[in-house]
């Protein structure tokens, strides 16, 4: 191995350049976007220009409701990630372990609000909220978003608990603890990194999910991509509205990092599945 | 300190039957084991061993049958209530809770007081040897402290019946031969009834104090080591402990003592077990341990005359294959010291000094 590695023949030399650059375009590629709205937000503008005087006018001029719509998003998205993966964990460790009869089945259904375009479940949803009163409301966007956040966590949760050998669960109830003990000491503590994980892409999802909200909001509920949507249609890209887009970079990245931190970065690099890392 | 358990009660299982749909993965089992015994499951690949366990264990409900603490019933009861340890090939610590906490835990659900519950891990702690080391996570130990710390767990709640399957099979073969003298010295120490589950046969030979041979789902024989070895009951059992010639034959009684009949013109006079060796004229195996097959100078009388016709060096023995006049193709084992002169194409006098009978079917 060692002196294979310290041959660096030209082939090899430039199979890994190759690779790197392959790589570099890749990284470019995705971060782009969210470059191009950094740097927008600091210079007001979109046609972004080097050098440019770094500025923060764009942001103190972000009117209060974007704020409040701000807030709103915020309130509904992480309610909504708490309520999913409340309901998703034990309803998964049933699916999984409970062996029930047609979880194929459940499990496939449960994907539906995922697979179906968004659009149309908004309209459904509307639909069924109009005569509850629940179009329009914070309650409402909330539901709306749970329904998302239920098939994703439940998708997650059953995974992880594949993922987790049942052994141990069998090893609790060998030494006394009883189905509720053994979840809450042995099945939570075990998959609560992936849960973290979890936890952080359906927060993300549900912070910038706009096709599913579009008939449920309204002018007294109005989650931050519908105001941006709509500001930017009728006013074009005013430099409020980049500045807010560059919030919401902003918060993306504090989550990730609060979750990166507090598991530790072997958990977060590859499968989220992984346990041990 | 006393680390007996000296609540040990006897266990029966009484006929307890297994099916898969169609497929029987355990036949009405039946066994009476006694307090503080060492029982191993012995059994090839899918015999039904590990099905077995798990229901005793209670993690699989059994289709029929009962099994009994004393004269409790317990295989209604879920598997948190019956108090048996168990410990699984791939130890199943929890990789979240120390070594310590691991041992803990069945005391923990039991409601002991702190106090009580750090005592009792420390002996624990003691008796698998791995003083200090209650502060490691799982993953910080080896494979063999791991598997230590998995008994360790297991036994101390003092449960009625612990339950191995497999233990050793994730362990070098150094490490396991070290293992399996350990974890019998703790049972004995600990007086622990004790049900071993295991494909490997030198394994149960050392271990138990009875073994239980299973094929298919049915128990061939129940025995000590040494009755198993020496007297196996059955083809399967003949073939699966120890090595064995088995040369096909026929009972004969004509003279009144017990003989086989190998071809036209050799009798020998042959040991059996079961009851199901008795009828004159019927066919069966007739076996000769290879230790069993002793080699004179041809001259000797009441000897085979037989021919070396391959030697296998092993160290301490070598692996003679024979071919017996009257016998066929016979193999031997003898010190190397022994025979160390003993060139291939040697004629020699083959003495058998030990044979067994089993029933010869199909
Ligand atoms: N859930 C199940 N469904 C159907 N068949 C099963 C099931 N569990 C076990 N079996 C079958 O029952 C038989 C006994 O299985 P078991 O696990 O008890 O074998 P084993 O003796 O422990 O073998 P090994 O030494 O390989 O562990 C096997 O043929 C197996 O295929
Ligand atoms: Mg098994």
């Amino acid at each position: 191995m060692s002196a294979a590695r310290l041959r660096l023949t030209p082939a090899i030399f430039f199979g890994r350049a190759a690779l790197a650059v392959y790589l570099l375009i890749m990284l470019l590629w995705l971060t782009f976007p969210v470059v191009l709205v950094l740097l927008a937000s600091f210079q007001g503008t979109l046609e972004v220009s080097f050098p440019a005087p770094v500025s923060f006018d764009a942001y103190k001029t972000i009117p209060p409701s974007y704020w409040e719509a701000f807030w709103f998003t915020i309130r509904a998205a992480l309610l909504a990630t708490g309520i999913a993966l409340l309901v998703a964990i034990p309803a998964a460790w049933a699916m999984v372990r409970g062996k029930l009869a047609g979880r194929r089945i459940m499990s496939n259904l449960v994907l539906i609000p995922d697979v179906v375009p968004q659009l149309i479940l908004g309209i459904a949803l509307l639909t069924v909220f109009i005569p509850l009163r629940l179009s329009n409301s914070f309650a409402g966007v909330m539901l709306a978003l749970v329904a998302l956040s239920l098939s994703t966590g439940l998708r997650f949760t059953e995974a992880l608990l594949e993922g987790l050998p049942d052994e141990y669960e069998q090893a609790a109830q060998s030494l006394g603890a009883n189905k509720f003990t053994t979840f809450r000491l042995v099945v939570l503590p075990l998959i609560a990194p992936g849960v973290a994980i979890a936890a952080l892409f359906i927060f993300m999802q549900n912070l910038i999910t706009f096709e599913l909200l579009f008939f449920i909001s309204g002018p007294s509920a109005t989650p931050i991509a519908i105001r941006l949507f709509s500001d930017i249609i009728d006013r074009g890209i005013v430099p409020y509205a980049v500045a807010m887009a560059g919030i919401l970079v902003y918060v993306a990245i504090a989550f990730y990092t609060l979750v990166a931190v507090s598991l530790g970065p072997k958990y977060m690099a590859g499968s989220v599945m992984s346990r041990k890392g | 300190m006393n680390m007996s358990n000296n609540a040990a009660q006897p266990v029966h299982i009484d006929r307890v039957r297994k099916t898969f749909g169609e497929f029987v993965a355990v036949r009405e089992l039946s066994l009476d084991i006694e307090a503080g015994e060492f029982v191993t499951f012995l059994g090839p690949s899918g015999c039904g061993k590990s099905t077995t366990l798990k229901m005793l264990s209670g993690l699989l409900p059994q289709d029929s049958g009962e099994i009994r603490f004393g004269n409790k019933r317990i295989d209604m009861l879920p598997a948190n209530k019956r108090n048996i340890g168990l410990v699984f090939q791939n130890y199943a610590l929890f990789p979240h809770m120390s070594v310590a906490e691991n041992i803990a835990f069945g005391l923990r659900m039991r409601g002991w007081s702190r106090a009580d519950k750090d005592k009792r891990v420390e002996q624990l702690l003691q008796l698998v040897r791995l003083e200090g080391l209650g502060n490691r996570k799982p993953e910080q130990l080896s494979g063999g402290q791991q598997q230590r710390v998995a008994v360790a767990r297991a036994l101390a709640f003092n449960p009625d019946l612990v339950l191995l399957d497999e233990p050793l099979s994730n362990l070098d073969a150094k490490l396991r031969e070290q293992v399996r003298l350990d974890l019998r010295d703790i049972q004995r120490r600990a007086n622990q009834t004790t049900i071993f589950v295991t494909h490997d046969q030198v394994e149960a030979l050392v271990m138990s104090d009875r073994i239980v041979l299973m094929n298919k789902g049915g128990v061939e024989q129940v025995g000590t080591p040494y009755e198993l070895y020496a007297t196996p009951a059955t083809e399967f059992g003949a073939r699966f402990v120890g090595a064995n010639n088995l040369i096909a034959g026929t009972l004969d009684k004509s003279s009144g003592a017990i003989q086989a009949r190998i071809g036209p013109e050799t009798v020998q006079p042959v040991s059996t077990h079961s009851n199901n060796v008795e009828k004159d004229g019927m066919d069966i195996w007739y076996c000769v341990r290879p230790e069993h097959v002793a080699m004179r100078p041809q001259s000797s009388a009441g000897h085979f005359g037989g021919r070396v016709m391959d030697k296998i060096y092993q160290g301490t023995t070598v692996l003679i294959d024979l071919d017996v006049k009257g016998l066929g193709t016979v193999r031997a084992e003898r010190p190397a010291l022994e025979v160390g002169d003993l060139g291939v194409g040697t004629d020699v006098g083959v003495h058998i000094e030990r044979s067994h009978a089993v029933a010869r079917l199909g």
